[in-house]
Formats: structure tokens, sequence, C-alpha cells
């Protein structure tokens, strides 16, 4: 899930893998112990300040961090991810499956069988047929990321453009709680579609329209009890749930979890300091002038958590002066990534790798990069653009508006003169700016880039390397790399299973340092969030998961 | 916002065979006299005239004193201040103070870019925007008005309802929206072409919204002037309109047209300012003091010197050429102040 949306995501996605290749199939359980209380209270009630409201509060709608941390803990689909922090929490582990799905061998049907005795939070029983009724909501209501499904489910597009009143590639049992679901195509990355909020189940019947001011009944630890768009939502814990001792998915600690949508984060970040409000939500930006005070006042209630996200310039392959090699090393060369830590007040890991820390085929510590990583070498980058001819070369600058992506792309065009080339900066609003981008009339030669998991799998990166992600409008493959031995690989490594993904964790990063070595873009950090509570929370047994941020199941009252 | 005050268009002395020359003196000789009497105007005029000046001398001070150019970034530097070293942006991204030396004498913004050079050369593109548009204004509006109130008939009432279209949107957004739509694509009119990013992009915008603030009251000028007896003279001696427009009537308008030039540029200023702000002016990483306010914010309260100086400097260039517009405005037409004080009589009754 994007911390800031994207609606092209899902087309380009399913680019992406119209000629993938067969995965295997097999079945994995992944439960593990379920997570500890730690040392506090049970019950009580916290206030969460939100300086971003959710997008919808209806699960078939939401696709912001926002609405996904609520979401999350209140509509449970048949697979989810575990909770826990760092690489963990990437692992999925089943939800109101019994189990995670057995896929057949060519990829392309998928078996999952539903948990007996669940009911929603108003007391109906689950049945399989909810999971069809939620995916085809998710669809009718069009959801953002309808396109993970419309894609791949047999029939789905048939039913989302009104050729037939089902999905039929969606095959369900009440009886036996058996679902079976055939794809158009091997997508190894499937189960992490079905891990969604999105795919979280809700009754058969629900309204086919947004909810948000009345959300459904799901299966969750929690449950939402008051909503109000814009304004706020009240989450209490869900009475039913911990009857059904799903493992590893915890019942929470708190009673109620109250969320006010402040106005802006100066005052969020200030209530939490003073310790009027409990939690700062991590999808907002802590206004780095209240940083100095938070770390001193604040040292042992907030930290820097990493999330599984690159940022990085692109460099178009096409057009002068980066459709020359040399000339794309010694931007690798020449940046400050330290520079680039400090422009965002320290919420940034530097990197040089595509794949960031946390996905599978991250290249780790082992690796060198190919450039140079802690100090950048401007003398060597002057000498390769004198090298490559392309000195003097004009080149625009494509950024945002919003602090601090303005700051790195300042700092960037202000590099690229150093470096010998006329450089000049365009910077536009950030709701045109991936979409103006992504044009084919536009055609930029380089400027900001990022990107924040859909779901912890690295071929949700490497989209952006994908040839067949070019396209004429929304173009997300912003270089417009078009490597053969990119494209043969992930031919290759696409179609493997979520669940079987640590098995080819050696070659995504094989793959992973090639493209570091070609240059095509200029990745220089990875992003951290604020983990900031007040003194009520107990701060050290509250995880943050990679995906869905501050899990609201594990905090608890000191 | 400051508005134009429209109450000096009608009451500026006539000129030509009709004019007003008391004590022997030419209206403007006149003037002058007065506005050297009023020495808060001319001390404030003196104010403005510095800044320009300093404005001006920026690339010295650049080169020679900071070492630095204004857009140079300097994040992981460090600077010496007191014997102490320190950075010139923090590991959390906090940009050091002033230092009251000749490298960071202001301190840095968040890029760890020179505060004063930025300052300096913000003022050259704030007042050399300002100073473009009040010139487009002046002359497009001085066309507008005269051949408006001239002429009359059906070309009065065409380009009427163009000033008035202009007029019903407010400046700021229609500033706004022109901005935001010109920063992508520039302006081509015919072969000329202005890239997005080009100072003249705001200048122009800056002056065609304020257009209608000075040709109307031109217009409402030219339509007294066009019936007075030297026009009457100057038709029947066989003067065609283009000659009795530029001989008879431009030279009488001539002095509402200076007196709207100071409160013209302060207006410019500040719209440069507020488009700016908005990101629909100068366009980054180029500085204007709008832009450095902007970037500022969301530092003020650890780091107020961002927002502080160039907010300063904005209001010390305005506070200074709009002084000194009211002493021009009072010395070319002293009743427009007893008007204004009858005026603010009225309205405390």
């Amino acid at each position: 899930m994007r911390v800031r949306m994207r609606g092209a995501t899902a087309i380009a996605v399913a680019l992406l893998l119209a000629a993938a290749g067969c995965g295997g199939g097999g079945s994995d359980n992944g439960s593990t112990s379920s997570s500890s209380s730690g040392g506090g209270q049970e019950g009580g009630s916290i206030s969460v300040l939100m300086g971003t409201a959710p997008d919808y509060l209806d699960p078939q709608l939401g696709y912001t961090t926002q609405s996904a941390e609520p979401d999350w803990i209140t509509y449970t689909p048949l697979v989810t991810y575990r909770h826990a922090g760092g690489t963990a929490g990437g692992e999925l582990i089943p939800g109101l499956a019994e189990a995670l799905p057995e896929v057949s061998r060519d990829g392309l049907t998928y078996r999952l069988r539903l948990r007996r005795g669940l009911t929603f939070s108003d007391g109906r029983p689950v049945k399989a047929s909810d999971f069809a009724y939620t995916i085809m909501r998710a669809i009718r209501v069009n959801w953002g990321g309808k396109s993970f499904f419309t894609s791949y489910i047999d029939g789905a597009a048939a039913y989302d453009s009104g050729r037939a009143d089902s999905i039929s590639g969606i095959q369900t049992d009440d009886a036996t709680g058996d679902i079976t679901i055939r794809l158009t195509q091997p997508y190894g990355a499937f189960p992490n579609v079905i891990a969604f909020p999105s795919a979280g189940l809700v009754p058969r019947g629900t309204a086919m329209r947004n909810l948000s001011n009345d959300p459904p009944p799901g299966v969750g630890p929690y449950m939402y009890t008051q909503a109000s768009a814009n304004r706020g939502f009240t989450l209490q814990r869900n009475p039913r749930f911990a009857r059904f001792g799903i493992p590893d998915i915890p019942t929470g600690h708190l009673d109620t979890i109250r969320v006010t949508i402040v106005s802006n984060t100066q005052s969020e970040a200030q209530r939490v300091l003073n310790n009027e409000a409990d939690v700062f939500d991590a999808g907002d930006t802590l206004p780095p002038s209240l940083l100095p005070q938070i770390e001193s006042q604040a040292r042992d209630r907030f930290s820097r958590e990493p999330i599984p996200s690159t940022y990085y310039f692109f460099l178009n392959v096409t057009k002068p002066p980066f459709n020359n090699a040399k000339a794309r090393q010694a931007v690798n060369m020449a940046i400050d990534r330290e520079a680039m830590v400090r422009l965002a007040s320290g919420f940034l890991e530097p990197t040089c790798w595509f794949l960031p820390e946390g996905i599978v085929g991250h290249p780790g510590n082992d690796a060198t990069c190919p450039y140079g990583l802690d100090r950048p070498d401007l003398a060597g980058a002057k000498r390769l653009v004198q090298e490559s001819g392309t000195a003097g070369a004009a080149i625009t600058v494509w950024g945002e508006e919003r602090s601090p992506r303005r700051e790195y792309v300042d700092y960037y065009t202000d590099l690229l003169n150093k470096l010998g080339y006329k450089a000049q900066e365009r910077i536009i609003a950030d709701e045109v700016y991936f979409p103006t981008i992504g044009n084919a009339k536009t055609d930029p030669q380089t400027g900001f880039a990022d990107w924040i998991q859909d779901f912890p799998n690295p071929s949700d990166f490497y989209l952006l390397m994908d040839a067949r992600a070019i396209q004429p409008t929304n173009n997300q493959n912003f270089s417009k790399v078009n490597d053969p031995h990119i494209q043969a690989e992930l031919k290759r490594l696409n179609p493997v299973p979520a669940t079987k993904l640590d098995s080819v964790g050696d070659q995504w990063s094989a793959l992973d340092q090639y493209t570091a070595r070609r240059a095509y873009v200029a990745v220089y950090g990875t992003e951290t969030m604020p983990k900031f509570f007040s003194d009520r929370l107990d701060f050290d047994a509250a995880v943050f998961h990679p995906t869905y941020l501050n899990d609201w199941t594990s905090l608890q009252l000191k | 916002m400051a508005t134009v005050d429209s109450t000096v268009r009608a009451e500026a002395p006539v000129r030509g065979r009709g004019a007003d020359t008391s004590a022997g003196l030419g209206p403007y000789r006149l003037g002058l006299r007065r506005l050297r009497r009023n020495k808060a105007a001319l001390a404030f005029g003196a104010l403005f005239l510095l800044i320009v000046v300093l404005c001006l001398c920026a690339p010295l001070y650049a080169e020679h004193v900071a070492h630095t150019s204004p857009n140079a970034n300097h994040v992981t530097e460090t600077v010496v201040v007191g014997g102490v070293r320190k950075d010139v942006v923090s590991p959390t991204g906090q940009p050091i103070g002033p230092t009251w030396q000749g490298r960071f004498l202001l301190g840095a913004d968040q890029n760890g870019r020179d505060i004063a050079v930025r300052l300096l050369y913000g003022g050259r593109n704030s007042l050399e925007v300002g100073f473009l548009a009040t010139l487009l204004t002046m002359v497009l509006a001085t066309i507008v008005g005269i051949v408006a109130g001239y002429t009359r008939g059906f070309v009065d009432g065409v380009l009427a309802r163009v000033l008035d279209l202009i007029w019903a949107f407010p400046v700021v957004l229609l500033g706004i929206a022109l901005g935001t739509a010109l920063a992508l694509g520039g302006i081509s009119i015919g072969p000329l072409h202005l890239e997005g990013n080009s100072l003249l992009v705001p200048a122009f915008i800056i002056g065609i919204v304020y257009i209608p603030y000075v040709a109307k009251p031109i217009r409402g000028q030219v339509l007294g002037l066009r019936e007075q007896e030297f026009v009457d003279a100057a038709r029947v001696g066989g003067a065609g309109p283009l000659r009795i427009m530029l001989s008879e009537i431009l030279p009488n308008v001539a002095s509402t047209i200076i007196v709207f030039v100071p409160l013209m540029i302060a207006n410019a200023i500040l719209l440069e300012a507020a488009l700016s702000y908005l990101g629909a002016g100068v366009q980054p990483p180029n500085p204007s003091w709008g832009t450095m306010i902007s970037d500022g914010i969301r530092l003020i309260p650890s780091a107020m010197h961002l927002t502080f100086v160039p907010g300063l400097m904005l209001v010390l260039a305005v506070l200074g050429i709009n002084v000194f517009g009211d002493g021009v405005r009072d010395a070319l037409d002293p009743r427009a102040k007893v008007r204004l004080e009858e005026h603010a009589e009225e309205a405390s009754r």
C-alpha cells in the first residue's frame, strides 16, 4: 500500500506480467507463536491524531496508509501479514483462511478454505461466498487498485465491464468453506493481492456504494463504532474475535481507539509531545521545526522506522545526455547521499540499491555500491562527464512542490550544474506530477521519483524497470529502461509465488546489482517514518509494521 | 494586498492651452518643490533606492564576500563561527542561523544556500518583476484608457467590457490561475516564446491583471478632457485623432500616470511575492522574497530567520515605495489628500 496513491499502479502492474511464465505450486503453513502482551495494562482508551484523513473508511475503497491502518485490524482478509516489525512483517500468514493458498502447478489456480465458526462483528456468520461478494464489491465501487483483481482473476474483467453478473473465476462452497480462484495468467504476487485490506471480507449484501460514514461489519480484532469522513472515527475491540483463536493475529490490548483528523501536523506533533494525544500518525510528516525539541524531550518515545521504499532520480536512457552510460554513472558517483538525508531531516536512509531493505533480493551489506555510497566523488564524476562528451547539455529536472521533494530537486539541479550541465528545474503541483512525467508527450529527461511498496514483493518494485510498463500515458518506467537481461530475469522471477520468494532471493539480488551497475536510475535513499507516542503508551512493545505502519493491536497503556 | 487609490485620477493639473500654471511655475516643477518639502516621502524614497542599489550589488557581494552563488547548495559543508566549526545544515535538517560574518551572514536555508546572497538576488528578481510588470501595465493601460476614453462608442464598449472582465476576477486568484498554467508551458506570442521559468512570465501576468486598475481612471479622465476647449481647438486646427491623443490628451494624463507608477510598483512587488509564495510566480530554484518566505515556513519555530529576513525586506521595500508614492501624489495633486481627509471625516460621522 502506498502512502500516496497513484492511480496508474494497477494498470502498469497488469501490463507488467502480460507475458509472465509459469510458477510453482504448493502450500505453506506460516503459523508461529502469538505476539506477547508485554507488561502493560489491558484495556483503556487512547487518542490517535492524523494530519491526513483516510481517503475512505470503507474497506473496499480505502487505498492509502491512513485507511489501511484501521482497515487492517477491522477487515481481515483470507491471507494477511504477520504482526511484526522489519522483514518478519512482510511474511504472509493465513488470515480468515485455514492455511496459505494451495497453488496449482501451472500457477493458475489458488485453493483456500475458510476457517469454521467465524462471524462478522454484528454476529452474522461468515461464508465462503462472502469472499466472492467482497471482490465484486471492490470492483463495483471502483477501488483504486481494482485492476489487481480485474487483470488476473478470470472473469473479473467481464464483471467490471458489466458483461457478467458475477466473477466466473471465483468458485465458493459455503458448506465446506472452499474457495477456488482461477487466474488468467500466473502471477507470483497474487497471494499479496488477496492480502490487501480491500479483500477483507464484508457480508454478502453490503451496499455497493461508499459506506465511509457507516462502515460495514468485518472480522477483526477491532470494529468501527463511529465514523465521520474527514473528522475522525472510533474503533472498539471486537468482543467476538478473541473466540476464533486465529493464530498470529493478536486480539489487541486497548478497548477503544479514538482517531481525530487534525488540521495541521505542527499541532498534531505538539499535542503528542505535550501528552495531550497518544499517537502521531506515522503517515504524516513530522515538522522539522519540532524535531530538535522532540529529540531532546521525547527521546524515549520517538524513533525513525524504515519502510520498504525507494527514492531515486530517474535518468531517461532514450534522451541525451542520459542515453550515455558515463553520464548516468557520473550522477550516481556525484550524489551526496548524506546531503539527501539532511534534506529529509533525517527521515531517509542512504542506499544505492533499487530494492530496499526488507524486500527479498535487497543486496544487503555484503554487496558494494558500484559508484560509492558514503563519499561522493565529484571530481571523478566531472571527469566522466567530460569523457562522455555530454558536458554543456541542457537538462530539465522535474520535481514536485512539496517538501522535502522540492529540496531534493534543488540539490540535484545544483549538482548537475556543478557537473558541467546546464540544468534548470520544472516544479509542478503534487497532484499532477506523476501523470505529467508519465506522459509520453512530456518525455522528461530526469527528475524525482519514488516507490513505496504496494506489498512486500520485489516484482512490485521491478515494475518500474520493466520495458512492458513503458506506456504513452501513466508510464511508470520513467527511465524508459528496456534491457534484455532485465526482461529475461523478470520473465523468470515474476511468476515465483510469494510464498516461495526466499528461494530466489539471490537471483533478485544479482538482478538488483546488475541494475545498479548499469546506473539506470540514481537511487539515494529509503524512507523512514516517525514512530512517535505519548508517555502513556508502552513504546517498546508497539510494533511498527513495514506495510501498515503503527500496528494498533500492539498498542498498550503502561 | 494593497489597492490602488483611484481618487488621484481626475484632479491632475490640466496642461496645454487650458493649463493652470500658478505662481509662474509649471505643474511638475511645482510638484517637485512640494515633494522636496515632504521629508518623510524623501526618506522612504531613499530607503527604497538603497534597497534597489543593494540588490543591484548582489553579484559583487556573492563573489567577493560570501564566495558562493544564490543557488549553490552547501548541505554537508561546515563553517567556522567564533572559532567553532558548525554544520551549515545539521544531520536533522536544521540550517545554521546568522553568523554575522562574510559566509552565511544571515544564515543558511534548508539546502545550505546563503540567505544573504539569496536575499539580494531575490530582491533583484522581485524588483525586476515589479518594474517590468509596472512598465507593461502603464504602457498598455495608458493606450487602452486613452483610446477607449477618446473614441467612445463601439471601441470604448469593447475595451471597457474587457477591462470589466479582468477586473471581475480577484487579482490573486487570476494571478495564480495564469501563473500555474503558464509555469509549465511558458507563453508564446507570435515569434516570442517565454519559458515557464522565465522572470518575464510573472511580470507578464502581473502586468496584465493590473491593467484595469490604471486604465479605468485614465479613461475616466480622458472622457472629461476630450470635451475641453483646447481639444476642440486642435480638432478645428486639422489635427487627427492620433495626433490629438498624443499631443493633447497624453500630456494631460501624464501626472496621473506618474502618480500611479510607484503605487503600481508596490502592488506588483506584493503580488509577485504572493504568487511566488504560492508557487505561481518566480520559479525555483531562483530566489524571490516570496519564494524565500514560502521555503522557510515549515521551519518557523526553529529557524525564524528564513522567513523573517525576506519578510522584512519585502515590508521595507513596499513601505518605502508606497510612502514615496503618496508623497508624489500629494505633490502633484494636493487636493487628493484633502479629499481623502474629507472622506475619512464623513465616514467617522
